[in-house]
């Protein structure tokens, strides 16, 4: 592995962009990994070479020395004790996971059991509690913990046995939450369509689960009744969010009701002038506006669809197999 | 040299399943083994510095290894010790506090007394969880009978008054301490000398003096009068809901450190406790200890990089953590537009985080454990981790609270 002090003290290629990061905070140092590139050993930014130095090698075995020593390029072995590295980033993933993963009933890709996520965190925090830059990350795991019901009776009896050793005691059952009251849509709408098209949701500008993360939305300018109305539709995902709005070029649409086939939907009077939008302007960008604000950018950052393309079959792969997390593996 | 981690670690792998109740998921020492036990009863740097947390020499590694595996049987009594505890607090219904905190250290006494538990385990083991969840030690049902006890009330309302009364602003320091060169090197070599020379220059209670000039405390994020009022004596408090530190009530003050099980063992009892807080309200920075001024100083210091251009050393450290927040924010998935709520949590950091520094102080005040040369860097980085810690949670359930509208 390369190690670069161009810019800090920085370990392997940090991973590109943050919906494929997997990070933990350590104590004095960063890991990351990249979730599509199937690498055991993380990338790392070291801050505080001294306070590191106490638990790197748990990362990197033989090599932490060379890379605190000065070293420019490293091997890090094989062969080795790496429970705690395993654990680091099963920490990681959960928390990528929760940020990240791309449930979509389009893509068939299921959404994560947050009680079992929270669960395996909780657990996996507390093998790596030493070397956290947070100590208090165990309570504060464990203050997340809803249920030791889950389905891996394994996972069930480790999470609970942990809460017992911290002394902490599950306040009662949260009552479920009602999901994000919608007025039913006035249906299929009449008049004439005269524009279509679709554009894909930028998940940065909401928050995860809360729209279907392979769908685009769709959008349509129809004339009805002589006047224009824009009209945009995006199938939800699994969690409840925050209200979505969708912006097109300067006009913005609460998406506030359900439509017939139970998208979130929105309609708003628009100019006729739109129709003379070149194509390139032509774009519906969905934001939760309490999340995130669209940017001037309207247009997705070339590679984007691939890149999404590559996480949401990357999850289904995840879907049951026996090297991801129960998390993930669990998920249906 | 070799990283004391993993010296202590493989000498505990050799310790075996015996140690398993004070091992972690991957067979590693728990963070409170080390904190509770290794540290201060069996390494015990302080004696041995060459033991101390960092690198250890390759000339004593040997001799580490040899200390852990030496104390082996009555680390494994202890363990075994934990599991009877933890069964008897579960036999008796005990939830209060955490077990690692409150029994570690108790089962190493009884596994050196006793060694490994035999059948009356649980006989002796029951005398000691009395002792523990009995302790003495104030309670807030303590505190709050005696302040609400109108004999007390009215006497205790004339000592903040007279206290009040006769309090004078500090004095600014002729000539500017010597804050900045302690804060250049305060993280990698703390100057221990430097340190001592600010405290007993008052350094702190001079950085205090305009804390009652109007404006100066508010912009300090540490209360939201225009100047500081002395408090009141206080019939209620809540953790949620506390107001800015120099606008709590007596009671607010002294109502978090009693909340802890394992902290409280350590406190004077109520009526000392509350004379000393109301003698604390009226001191500069509302602290009693010099140590803890000085901190406040070095502080607002340090922190002055997170909002404006950083010098080097510590504050140039906070900064890029503070920094690194922004990206972690963006892996996270974060919300980038704060809600309202929160909004002033994420301007005003700098607030946030004297704040925080504030309470620290003030607890460690409190069980009369002052912060050392060595710690400051510890302490000023910590506060600055919580505060960006608190400040994820409050995104998290602002957004949530969002969704559930």
């Amino acid at each position: 592995m390369r190690v670069s002090r161009a810019s800090g003290l920085v370990v392997g290629d940090w991973p590109a962009r943050p919906e494929v990061t997997a990070l933990l905070e350590g104590a004095g140092a960063v890991l990351a990994w990249d979730v599509l590139a199937d690498d055991p050993v993380p990338a790392a930014r070291i801050d505080d070479p001294a306070r590191a130095a106490e638990w790197l090698w748990e990362i990197y075995g033989s090599a932490a020395e060379e890379i605190l020593g000065g070293g420019t390029e490293v091997d890090v072995p094989a062969a080795g004790d790496w429970r705690v590295r395993a654990a680091c980033r099963t920490v990681a993933q959960l928390d990528w996971a929760h940020a990240w993963w791309p449930a979509s009933t389009t893509a068939g890709v299921p959404a994560l059991d947050p009680v079992v996520r929270q669960a395996e965190r909780a657990v996996a925090v507390s093998t790596v509690e030493h070397l956290l830059d947070d100590q208090d990350a165990v309570s504060r795991a464990l203050a997340e913990v809803v249920s030791f019901d889950t389905p891996d009776a394994e996972l069930s009896e480790r999470v609970a046995a942990l809460a017992e050793d911290h002394g902490v005691v599950l306040s009662p059952v949260v009552p479920g939450r009602a999901a994000y009251a919608l007025a039913a849509g006035a249906g299929s709408s009449a008049g004439t369509t005269v524009l279509t098209g679709s554009s894909i949701v930028d998940w940065t500008l909401v928050p995860a689960g809360v729209v279907d993360a392979a769908a685009a939305a769709e959008w349509s300018v129809v004339r009805r009744q002589g006047a224009t109305v824009l009209e945009v539709a995006v199938a939800p995902g699994p969690a409840p969010g925050p209200r979505l709005a969708a912006r097109f070029d300067e006009i913005d649409v609460a998406l506030d009701e359900i439509d017939g086939l139970g998208r979130l939907t929105g309609s708003a009077p628009v100019p006729a002038t739109v129709l003379l939008l070149p194509p390139d302007r032509r774009v519906v960008t969905v934001y939760a506006p309490d999340f995130a604000a669209p940017t001037e950018v309207t247009a997705p950052a070339p590679g984007a669809e691939a890149s999404r393309a590559a996480i949401i079959a990357y999850a289904r792969s995840r879907v049951g197999a026996s090297t991801a997390t129960v998390t993930e593996r669990t998920a249906r | 040299m070799l990283p004391r981690g993993l010296v202590v670690a493989q000498a505990w792998a050799a310790l075996g399943e015996a140690v398993a109740p004070l091992s972690n998921g991957a067979g590693r020492p728990l963070t409170r083994t080390v904190k509770l036990l290794l540290d201060p009863l069996v390494l015990r740097p302080v004696q041995h510095p060459e033991f101390a947390a960092g690198a250890v020499a390759v000339e004593h590694v040997d001799a580490l290894r040899a200390m852990i595996t030496g104390a082996g049987p009555v680390l494994a009594a202890t363990a075994s010790w934990f599991v009877v505890l933890k069964k008897e607090r579960r036999r008796l219904r005990i939830t209060e506090g955490n077990p690692q905190d409150l029994y570690f250290q108790r089962c190493f006494e009884l596994a050196s007394e006793h060694g490994a538990p035999g059948p009356d385990a649980a006989r002796v083991a029951a005398p000691v969880l009395a002792e523990v969840h009995g302790q003495e030690g104030p309670t807030v049902a303590g505190l709050r009978g005696f302040l609400t006890d109108s004999a007390n009330a009215n006497e205790l309302t004339r000592l903040i008054e007279a206290t009040w009364a006769t309090t004078t602003t500090p004095r600014p320091a002729p000539a500017a301490a010597a804050t900045a060169e302690f804060l250049a090197t305060c993280a990698a070599a703390p100057d221990g000398a430097l340190f001592l020379a600010l405290v007993a220059g008052s350094a702190g209670t001079a950085g205090a003096a305009e804390l009652s000039t109007p404006g100066v405390a508010l912009a300090h994020g540490l209360t939201d009068r225009d100047r500081p009022a002395r408090p009141a004596l206080g019939e209620s408090a809540s953790k949620r809901n506390l107001p800015k530190p120099f606008d709590r009530s007596i009671l607010e003050r002294l109502f978090a450190p009693l909340t802890n099980t394992y902290l409280r063992s350590g406190l004077a009892d109520v009526p000392a406790l509350v004379r000393q807080e109301i003698t604390r309200s009226a001191g500069p920075w509302q602290l009693a200890d010099e140590v803890s001024r000085v901190v406040m100083v070095l502080g607002r210091e340090a922190s002055a990089g997170l909002t404006g251009s950083s010098a080097g050393g510590a504050a140039a450290r906070l900064r890029s953590r503070w920094e690194r927040e922004a990206y972690v924010h963006r892996v996270l998935r974060m919300p980038s537009a704060a809600p309202p709520a929160v909004r002033a949590d994420v301007h005003g950091v700098r607030e946030a985080y004297l704040r925080r520094l504030w309470v620290r102080v003030h607890g460690r005040e409190l069980r009369q454990d002052a912060v050392t040369a060595e710690q400051v860097w510890d302490v000023l980085d910590g506060v600055l981790r919580s505060v960006i810690l608190d400040q994820r949670d409050r995104l998290r359930s602002a957004l949530e609270r969002e969704a559930g509208a």
